[in-house]
């Protein structure tokens, strides 16, 4: 090669470069500001009310947060590193140009962790408000959708957190505690919006609200107080105090873009169950043997549940079978539920427990919204040949009179770091028979 | 003539391979699921087996004139001026195909990637990559192809692996999809999608003769079939038929739902580098020939003075289309639906000529007398 034709082709591979290096698209990290959660609320103003959390790039947002303090300034927005800001506008999308309009830095979504729609616009329909986010290239798939009690804004405002400095880091974590408690279900803004157009089946969302920590009960109570193993909470009433005021709790049930109702936290676990994405949770039962005494169970769903359906005299059958594996986390009455002759028994008792709390929220979604949020219907449909055919049948109609069995098959497997614990010894304790 | 150059089997299945699935980036899952639903992922098989029947016949063609390619055989057995024609005709559909391959890349580079890189610049850039390559021939061009043939391949499968928490297979019934006849149908039309497999027959002395013409014709259709057939499943598995049916480009839309955990997401990067490299090496393939074409139309010994004004013809069709839709509902649709009545047709028609008038190529003649 001539040094000529070298210098050339050195020439070109420069120039090559340059439009390559994508000047155009270019951003750097600190000109845009990364909106964490997008709240999506009815305007007053304008047809929607917006509302934007951003992240600051400042330790705790930059003020300083004195003793007592909420770590914030109402006028500003601050919360906990995070700005809070609210806007109406007629879009989602021009919401956020507006914004820009007031910020140093260009609002991308890019980072989005969550979108919030209030209740009582999700009643109405979402449908028009998820489309553009669909479009958009910025969004995420991995956005959860949360609907919550009350407004949007109301629930972004308190949307912090005491651990921790880095508020996106823990938005990412709270949604982890799905997979730790199974009390609601991880929305991805991908499958909803999947769920929304889908013959299968109908959409679900993370329902949430804002507990103002004056539920919990004066200290004095009159007389012994009752075990309640079963309780359902709608989000913003756990009795509690201290911590952050917001909570996911239970899932918003939609049919087609509407909401139409709501599971509690207890029968959210069912349904999780029932769909395969629950991963473990404690279970507080109560003892059979020995009312006012309870075991607490630590399940896991071993593997995905099995699903079968098939038309009985034009009629759907579901079959759904699960399996649970039991590690017992604590028994009061230190009875030796774990012994291998006791185990058959104990595990009837789980087994039945499940299958009554899934067939009642199988019944639940049928009767009351007939909304298949299990998504059975993609079992359904390998009994039809076209989608034409399935389409004119519409599942979604037929759901709620589909025969659906339940049964769950349990195992025990642990017993945590107890086998056969003695019983508690004092001045009057009696005799008691080996088991 | 322009000397071309000779490669092997290897580097003729990568090229051809990556040319063929080069439409599985773009636009071309969301056409045949919208088209077929559920059957999608079965319906490019029935095209995979039309244009194997097609490659069959085609291979009767060249083993009738041994030693010859497909441009010899159209001068041999329609007359020169004819010949001639029908070698323009090639020229002219490779220079569209081209322009229009470039022009969708460019228009799903800008929806996904870069959204304010004006299409001039990414064209122009992506031109100065694709005349370089010409420049070398179509030798350096098969041997690219070859050294980026595994880590394409590789990254493809590595995506769907990664993608696999996503699938629910539930989601390609019903079976029929929107009926078997239309999935027929579409099956037999949409076979132009693999009827490139038509240009190693106009390269067939690139790689050293019939043998190696057979074998890597069969294989690179059955591959590409079996390519496209699983990505069409891994997409529908993934998104259904509805929201399949809508994604631009299906296979990036899978890149981005990956999702492990808070540290392993956003990966859609493997997939840009993939798109980018088999984009160039077709393109590059297209515009290759398309020069080489008209030169063997009109004798011209070199094909390098020519780059530039094709180059400026390319740049020019890539930009031609005034929106995505027009790109999507317009060139796409004749390049992969229609296109059949070039790469199939005419090879048919030549070889029913050449039977009707009984041509044989010089050495099959010697073969056939006792």
């Amino acid at each position: 090669m001539t040094k000529q034709s070298l210098s050339w082709l050195l020439a070109l591979a420069i120039i090559i470069c340059l439009p390559l290096s994508g000047c155009y698209d270019a951003k750097e990290i600190d000109e845009e500001v990364y909106a964490l959660v997008i709240g999506v609320d009815e305007g007053v103003q304008n047809k929607i009310r917006l509302t934007f959390q951003y992240a600051t790039y400042k330790e705790g947002g930059g003020k300083a947060q004195g003793g007592g303090g909420n770590g914030g300034d109402e006028e500003s927005g601050e919360v906990d590193g995070t700005i809070v800001a609210t806007i109406e506008a007629s879009s989602l999308l021009e919401g956020i140009n507006l914004i820009n309009a007031t910020v140093n830095r260009q609002i991308s979504l890019m980072h989005a962790k969550m979108l919030v729609f209030s209740e009582e616009y999700a009643r109405e329909g979402v449908a028009k408000y998820v489309e553009p986010l669909v479009r958009f290239r910025e969004v995420r798939e991995f956005m959860r959708i949360v609907v919550c009690k009350g407004k949007a804004e109301d629930f972004i405002k308190e949307n912090r957190s005491f651990i921790g400095s880095n508020p996106a880091k823990n938005i990412e974590l709270i949604f982890e505690q799905s997979k730790n408690t199974g009390y609601f279900p991880d929305v991805f803004f991908s499958d909803f919006y999947q769920d929304l157009l889908t013959p299968y089946g109908q959409p679900t969302a993370i329902y949430a609200g804002v507990n103002d920590l004056t539920q919990m009960a004066s200290d004095v109570g009159t007389g012994e107080p009752p075990l309640r193993t079963e309780e359902d909470y709608e989000p913003g009433s756990i009795p509690r105090k201290g911590g952050t005021k917001k909570e996911l709790s239970g899932t918003a049930v939609f049919d087609g873009d509407r909401m139409v109702g709501t599971l509690s936290q207890r029968e959210t676990r069912f349904f999780l169950m029932g769909i395969g994405e629950f991963k473990r949770g404690f279970f507080t039962l109560e003892d059979p043997n020995i009312p006012g005494y309870i075991y607490v169970l630590e399940i896991r769903l071993a593997g995905e549940p099995k699903l079968k359906a098939r038309f009985a005299n034009a009629i759907p059958v579901i079959d759904l079978e699960l399996s649970l594996d039991i590690n017992i986390i604590s028994i009061q009455s230190r009875k030796h539920y774990e012994k291998l002759a006791n185990i058959p028994k104990l595990e009837t008792e789980v087994k039945l427990h499940f299958e009554k709390g899934l067939r009642e929220t199988i019944e639940k979604t049928q009767t009351e919204w007939n909304a298949d949020i299990f998504h059975f219907g993609r079992k359904i449909a390998g009994n039809f040949g076209t989608i034409e055919e399935l389409e004119a049948y519409n599942w979604n109609r037929h759901y709620q009179e589909a025969k659906v069995n339940v049964k769950v098959n349990t195992h025990l497997r642990r017993s945590g770091f107890l086998f056969e614990a003695a019983p508690v010894h004092s001045s009057t304790t009696e005799g008691e028979q080996k088991e | 003539m322009i000397r071309e150059g000779h490669f092997g089997f290897y580097e003729a299945f990568s090229l051809m391979t990556i040319v063929l699935i080069t439409k599985l980036f773009y636009t071309s899952p969301m056409v045949i699921i919208k088209s077929l639903g559920t059957a999608a992922w079965y319906g490019t098989l029935i095209s995979c087996g039309i244009t194997l029947v097609f490659f069959a016949l085609l291979f009767s063609l060249m083993a009738r004139f041994p030693q010859q390619d497909l441009y010899q055989i159209f001068e041999a057995v329609t007359g020169k001026i004819v010949g001639k024609i029908l070698i323009l005709i090639f020229a002219v559909y490779l220079l569209y195909k081209a322009g229009i391959t470039l022009a969708e890349f460019i228009a799903v580079l800008n929806v996904y990637s870069m959204p304010y890189t004006p299409q001039s610049v990414l064209v122009f850039a992506f031109l100065l990559l694709v005349v370089a390559m010409a420049y070398v021939g179509l030798e350096g061009i098969a041997r690219v192809a070859y050294v980026f043939f595994y880590p394409i391949i590789g990254s493809l499968f590595l995506l769907l692996l990664l993608a696999i928490p996503n699938y629910d297979y539930c989601y390609l019934t019903p079976l029929l999809g929107h009926g078997l006849l239309r999935t027929m149908e579409t099956g037999v039309i949409r076979s132009a999608a693999y009827g490139e497999i038509v240009f190693l027959a106009v390269i067939i002395n690139s790689i050293h003769g019939l043998k190696n013409f057979k074998k890597v014709g069969f294989i690179t259709v059955i591959s590409a079939g079996v390519i496209f057939s699983l990505c069409l499943s891994c997409i529908l598995a993934a998104f259904q038929y509805t929201v399949g049916g809508e994604h631009l480009s299906g296979m990036y839309q899978l890149s981005r739902i990956i999702y492990f955990s808070r540290f392993l997401q956003r990966v859609e990067s493997i997939f840009l580098f993939i798109w980018v490299i088999t984009s160039l090496i077709t393109v590059s393939f297209a515009f290759y020939l398309a020069l080489s074409s008209y030169c063997r139309a009109f004798k011209i010994q070199n094909h390098r003075p020519l780059l530039l004004p094709f180059s400026t013809l390319v740049f020019v069709l890539a930009l031609y289309p005034d929106n995505i839709a027009e790109i999507i509902e317009v060139h796409v649709k004749v390049l992969r639906a229609y296109s059949s009545l070039i790469l199939m047709f005419i090879p048919i028609m030549v070889l029913i000529m050449a039977l009707i008038r009984g041509k044989k190529g010089e050495k099959a003649n010697d073969q056939a007398k006792p």
